[in-house]
């Protein structure tokens, strides 16, 4: 693997790279390099996913007998609150926007840096405050209130730490809005010359889209946790019964924000697939303007739907119809780009490298976890399924099988730029067909749970739920193994991998046109961008025969 | 669109960043950010807006009768006081534009004093709440024992309590609660029939005017209004904050015809906060005055 | 009904609306179906065809379609639609009680649920109705959002703390099935369900007209206590559980908040089941609800035979020292269980208070 760092279009192996660019803690702690805040964010946030994790196992333990046994109910309702506000507020949300779109997205559009940079350390910083002060609540005793924070029980009942739990989320909120804000601002005006917006990779696109969202949206689940910490602190407030307020109106600002946030939490993944089936098909993206505003109208529409969650809350029977036309609306932008991606492998060159085979996995997966919601748009059978198990599973299959799915075959993907190191690709697709498998047998059983009537968030059921419930624990110790497998042999290759060279796929994005890992400011000189996106030909000005003559000089 | 094709004549400004090829691409980049921000500055004002049309519209009466306790004299201050900061604020950009440096720091000076007279004002009318027993948080009001002298407060209907601060019984509050006597506002919606369904349910027992249930709805419009001010004021603090510092980068000359945006995006966030409160003095403290009168 | 050797895909179909919502779950399993195989196959299909035979290979490009994007953007709209409809139509039925149902009303608390029937009977946990009769709910809730959900009438509904919902229902098949509430609703809110019992027109007025059969008294107190009353929700469950134990204390002296003693005689607990806030036993709040006008004497001395039999030793000879009355059910209709539904006050975060310790917020 000598001859290969010479055929980078940028060619020759730079003195420093981001990593060695300065090795203090300091370096670390105060770097503005985009780089060095994702690889941050990266730390963080699998540690979280970590927690998140141990927790999601507590929880299929409790759920192997009926009875609640290995936890009391009390411990348990605070096992799944805190699963799902470490999952959703510390994971998702920030997992492939602050991990993989700040590392790339100025690579992929030819700049030096996020236009904001001191703002994305900012964001950092408050990521890790508001995640420290969430942890110290769940230190000091944890939360039972769901992640949902359903007044009155939250403001009024709960005897737990919601306050600093509370306040966490909404300190980490700021975090994610100044990161929209950053996206937007560089989509905007950091482009490099020729980069004109129908040349933006389609990553960039569904961040562009997710930003919006997440600049529109997060204020609003901020006031709405202020209100709330306020109205427990003050004993008093809008969403009291006991005085005229009303905790419906609770659910109408959460859900305003959080179902759009459902949209931060698979839209960043859509962007990731698309650059994988691309890639990994050689072949231009079938309908890349449908894709591209798929991406947009998902995020406009999502702020329309918010309450197909409340069918069942007292709201009334022609809001829920509105809701309910919106929501089958906001399906079908979701069906184009699963078309659009179908059709992208229609006569290409499909390798199944690890990443492609996350992507494909998605396909399948996101699939279900999209027709699912239907099931749960429809309001004649939404009111049935609410609040069961057919949820958990529609919404895991969505954010699980879509965003995590995607996350890990991004993390894939890049890892080679990002450390310069290629890992095991071996170990890699046995760990992507394990997730797949057991991420299955996890959830397709509560699907059939929730059609039965289990009702969620239940540290004890009837006995006849039990069969179902094993299957799905045992699939989940399936899963476990597969999410466990990357940490394992990506460590080791950052150590022992081999070195991937600049482009080990030989594909056109920018971000495979400068060394790995790139230098500190990305390029050495300001690129100048003459092809469309996704030209695997010519056009794209890399040298495919020298890249093959690279290859057989490699002693297999 | 932006693109920096031309971007090699460099002749490095002082404030240029690293990141960017010229002046034009970073102050288009800060001003596009500084719009977001606002944009999400909206969307968080926005939820307490919507709290606020939801209660005002089912609960008018409480609306009013709250409304009625603030005092429009201070808050029609506090309007103009913004109004006029805001102005002095757009001579400040004016002014650093022109390089002006002297007069930068007075309009400065001059706006943070308005913004300080804003909040002094704002203290003045909170400390009056408190003196009255309108903060709606238990125990956070004047505590005031009854005098052993003190004849028991008359036993009238709660819409015959006068409004009239003059004739009110003297302020008794042992444990410092929000407190609230009076509700001729609901006798007079039920006389002339134009009470909502909520007010309906929620202002009576048995068919009567409870006091204590008006008083819970009062209680959510001064909650309303201590929230919605009271992150307004946390805002001007903050914008106070931006005026030192501004303050202290035009004292040292900063700021030229080439170099100015920090003033012009500090005073933008200015302006929103100026407008936040434009929408607020109506709503809170002029909306249903008329009742009385 | 509850208990089946085989695993069940689908819970029993026991009201009008079940067929309408089980087509309708056909009709998108269906879809599913129509677009995950094509869908499926098409991407294995096309993977494996065109899989990568040579290295860097750069294949024909292809734009996209203006006339696919448009076949493929309508045909999913259109389905949507009629998914919609059908929806709509179905939820239209459930929400709209038709004027001639007979009324129950509903009351949540945490964790019980509590039902009033129009002739005055009332119930814990459970519900009767008879079959084919169409049956309006009128709900509320003294504290948190619940929520009253019967998978077998595949209808529920979320009960708000300050105001009303309704549901209806017309059961179709006499039997036993799940109550659930649905929406978490803090501590035992797995426990908070029972059963929906449904019956024939002559048994449900039997019911109604209070007649048990054939159970000892401890066999009806036991029943009562676990099942029928929720007691148990309070008084079993070890550490956690928030009531008195009454394992060993028949027959003992108690001592009391107020700091006197009293001997654990049959009168003792009949008196605490019927008055409970007139002897707190020392180190409980007053949180019990009264059970008078719920149970029947017959019920009331099955429950003092039972807890006696819990104190091994005491005996469980007779149903207690009282004279069975042996009336009917009590249809004392005093106290709506709708007056007032007021949310109580909780404690607010303590942090020095131990989290784990199950708050009484309910006095």
């Amino acid at each position: 693997m000598q001859t290969q760092d010479s055929i980078s279009g940028y060619g020759g192996e730079p003195k420093l790279n981001y990593l060695t660019n300065g090795s203090t803690l300091k370096s670390w702690l105060l770097t503005k390099d985009h780089k060095r805040i994702a690889i941050m964010y990266l730390i963080t946030v699998s540690l979280f996913f970590l927690m998140g994790g141990l927790y999601a196992a507590t929880i299929r333990l409790e759920l192997l007998t009926p009875a609640s046994d290995l936890l009391e109910s009390a411990t348990y309702n605070k096992v799944f609150t805190q699963h799902g506000i470490l999952m959703i507020f510390f994971f998702l949300i920030p997992s492939i926007p602050a991990v993989l779109g700040n590392f790339l997205i100025p690579i992929m559009i030819g700049a030096k840096d996020l236009a904001l940079p001191r703002i994305n350390l900012l964001s950092l910083y408050i990521y890790w405050v508001g995640g420290l002060l969430t942890l110290y609540g769940l230190m000091q005793g944890g939360v039972d209130t769901g992640w949902t924070f359903y007044t009155p029980y939250s403001t009024t009942f709960s005897n737990s730490y919601v306050m600093a739990v509370g306040l966490g989320i909404f300190i980490n909120g700021f975090s994610s809005i100044l990161t929209g804000l950053n996206f937007i601002v560089t989509i905007h005006t950091m482009r490099a010359p020729g980069m004109t917006w129908f040349r933006l990779p389609l990553f960039v696109w569904a961040h562009y889209a997710t930003s919006l969202v997440m600049i529109l949206g997060t204020p609003v689940i901020a006031i709405t946790v202020l209100l709330l910490a306020l109205e427990r602190l003050a004993g008093v407030g809008i969403f009291d019964p006991a005085i005229g307020g009303d905790p419906i109106l609770f659910q109408h600002l959460f859900w305003f924000y959080s179902h759009p946030a459902v949209y931060i939490m698979i839209l960043p993944g859509m962007g990731v697939i698309s650059e994988l089936i691309s890639n990994f098909s050689r072949k231009k993206i079938f309908g890349y303007e449908f894709i591209a505003f798929s991406s947009i109208a998902i995020a406009v529409f999502g702020f329309l739907v918010w309450g197909h969650h409340m069918f069942v809350s007292g709201q009334s029977m022609y809001a829920g119809m509105v809701f309910s036309f919106l929501t089958m609306v906001v399906a079908v932008p979701s069906a184009i780009k699963m078309f659009n991606w179908t059709a992208t492998l229609y006569k290409g060159s499909v390798s199944f490298d690890t990443p492609m085979l996350y992507a494909i996995g998605f396909l399948g997966l996101f699939l279900i976890g999209g027709l699912t919601g239907l099931f749960l748009g429809s309001m004649g059978l939404v009111v049935h399924l609410t609040d069961t198990y057919f949820v958990v599973a529609h919404f895991h299959y969505v954010m699980v099988g879509g965003q995590v799915i995607a996350y890990l075959g991004g993390i894939h993907y890049w890892w080679p730029k990002m450390t310069g190191r290629m890992y095991s690709e071996f170990w890699g697709k046995i760990s992507a067909m394990l997730v797949f498998a057991g991420f299955n047998l996890t959830f397709f059983p509560q699907f059939i749970l929730g059609y039965q009537g289990m009702p969620r968030r239940y540290a004890s059921y009837p006995e006849e739920f039990q069969v179902l419930n094993i299957f799905s624990t045992a699939g989940a110790s399936v899963l476990g193994v597969g999410l466990l497998m990357p940490a394992v042999y990506l460590a080791h290759s950052l150590l022992f991998g081999k070195k991937a060279g600049d482009n080990p796929w030989m594909l056109p994005g920018l971000e495979w046109r400068t060394a790995s890992p790139p230098p500190t400011e990305n390029f050495e000189k300001m690129p100048v961008v003459t092809w469309e996106a996704y030209e695997f030909g010519e056009e794209s000005g890399l040298d495919l025969e020298e890249a093959r003559r690279r290859d057989a000089s490699v002693v297999v | 669109m932006s693109t920096h094709a031309d971007s090699h004549e460099h002749h490095h400004s002082p404030g240029l960043q690293h990141q960017f090829e010229d002046m034009g691409q970073q102050e288009e980049s800060v001003s596009i950010g500084m719009w977001m921000f606002l944009v999400q500055e909206i969307m968080f004002f926005g939820g307490l807006f919507t709290a606020y049309l939801v209660f005002r519209s089912r609960y008018p009466m409480a609306f009013a009768a709250g409304s009625n306790h603030l005092d429009a004299f201070w808050g029609g201050l506090n309007t103009i006081v913004l109004i006029v900061s805001s102005l002095t604020m757009a001579l400040t950009v004016y002014y650093a534009q022109k390089g002006n440096r002297q007069l930068q720091v007075i309009l400065i000076i001059l706006t943070m004093f308005f913004g300080a007279v804003f909040l002094g004002v704002k203290a003045i009318e909170y400390t009056g709440k408190y003196n009255d027993g309108l903060v709606p948080v238990a125990g956070l009001n004047k505590k005031v024992k009854a005098a052993p002298g003190d004849a028991p407060a008359e036993a009238k209907p709660c819409w015959e309590v006068s409004h009239n601060y003059d004739e009110k019984p003297p302020y008794v509050n042992p444990r410092g609660d929000f407190q609230w006597t009076d509700c001729s506002l609901v006798k007079l919606g039920q006389d002339n029939n134009y009470l909502t369904q909520a007010e309906r349910i929620g202002y009576f027992s048995n068919g009567l005017i409870d006091v204590n249930k008006f008083r819970d709805k009062v209680q959510m419009f001064y909650w309303i209004y201590f929230v919605m001010t009271g992150l307004h004021a946390l805002h001007m603090v903050i914008g106070l904050g931006l005026m030192a510092w501004l303050l202290y980068k035009a004292w040292i000359g900063t700021f030229s015809a080439e170099y100015y945006m920090p003033v012009e995006m500090s005073g933008l966030y200015w302006h929103f906060v100026d407008i936040v409160w434009i929408f607020l003095f109506p709503l809170l403290y002029l909306l249903g005055r008329h009742f009385l009168h | 009904m509850q208990t089946t050797s085989w695993v069940p895909i689908f819970p029993e179909q026991a009201s009008t609306f079940a067929w309408q919502v089980d087509l309708l779950y056909f009709y998108l399993i269906a879809i599913s179906v129509a677009f995950t195989i094509p869908i499926v196959v098409a991407v294995f299909y096309f993977a494996i065809k065109y899989r990568e035979t040579e290295k860097y290979a750069t294949p024909e490009e292809m734009h996209g379609s203006m006339v696919l994007e448009t076949v493929w953007s309508i045909i999913p709209f259109v389905i949507s639609m009629t998914i919609f409809l059908g929806g709509a139509i179905v939820y239209f039925n459930q929400f709209t009680p038709p004027d001639d149902a007979m009324e129950i009303y509903i009351v949540g608390k945490q964790w019980m649920w509590k039902a009033q029937h129009q002739t005055g009977q009332r119930e814990i946990n459970e519900l009767h109705v008879p079959v084919g009769r169409k049956i309006k709910l009128t709900m509320t809730t003294e504290d948190v959002l619940h929520d009253f959900s019967i998978p077998a009438f595949r209808t529920k509904m979320d009960v708000v703390p300050g105001r009303y919902t309704y549901m209806w229902f017309e059961a179709t098949k006499p039997g036993k099935y799940h109550l659930f509430c649905a929406e978490y609703c803090g501590l035992n809110h797995s426990g908070m369900g029972g059963f929906i019992y449904v019956m024939e027109q002559r048994d449900f007025d039997n019911w109604l007209s209070g007649s048990v059969a054939g159970q000892t008294p401890v066999e009806l107190g036991r029943d009562q206590f676990t099942n029928k009353l929720g007691c148990a929700s309070c008084h079993a469950g070890g550490a956690s559980q928030r009531g008195a134990v009454l394992e060993g204390i028949f027959g003992k002296e108690v001592k009391l908040a107020d700091g006197s003693t009293v001997i654990a005689d049959e009168q003792y607990i009949r008196n605490s089941i019927l008055n409970p806030g007139a002897q707190i036993v020392a180190g409980y709040q007053p949180i019990m609800p009264t059970f008078k006008g719920q149970v029947t004497e017959e019920q009331l001395n099955g429950l003092v035979a039972y807890i006696k039999s819990l104190t091994p030793g005491a005996g469980s000879n007779t149903g207690g020292g009282m004279q069975p009355a042996g009336t009917a059910t009590t249809q004392s209709g005093e106290e709506s269980p709708l007056s007032a539904p007021k949310a109580n006050r909780g404690t607010q975060d303590a942090p020095g208070s131990n989290p784990n310790t199950p708050v009484n917020n309910n006095r």
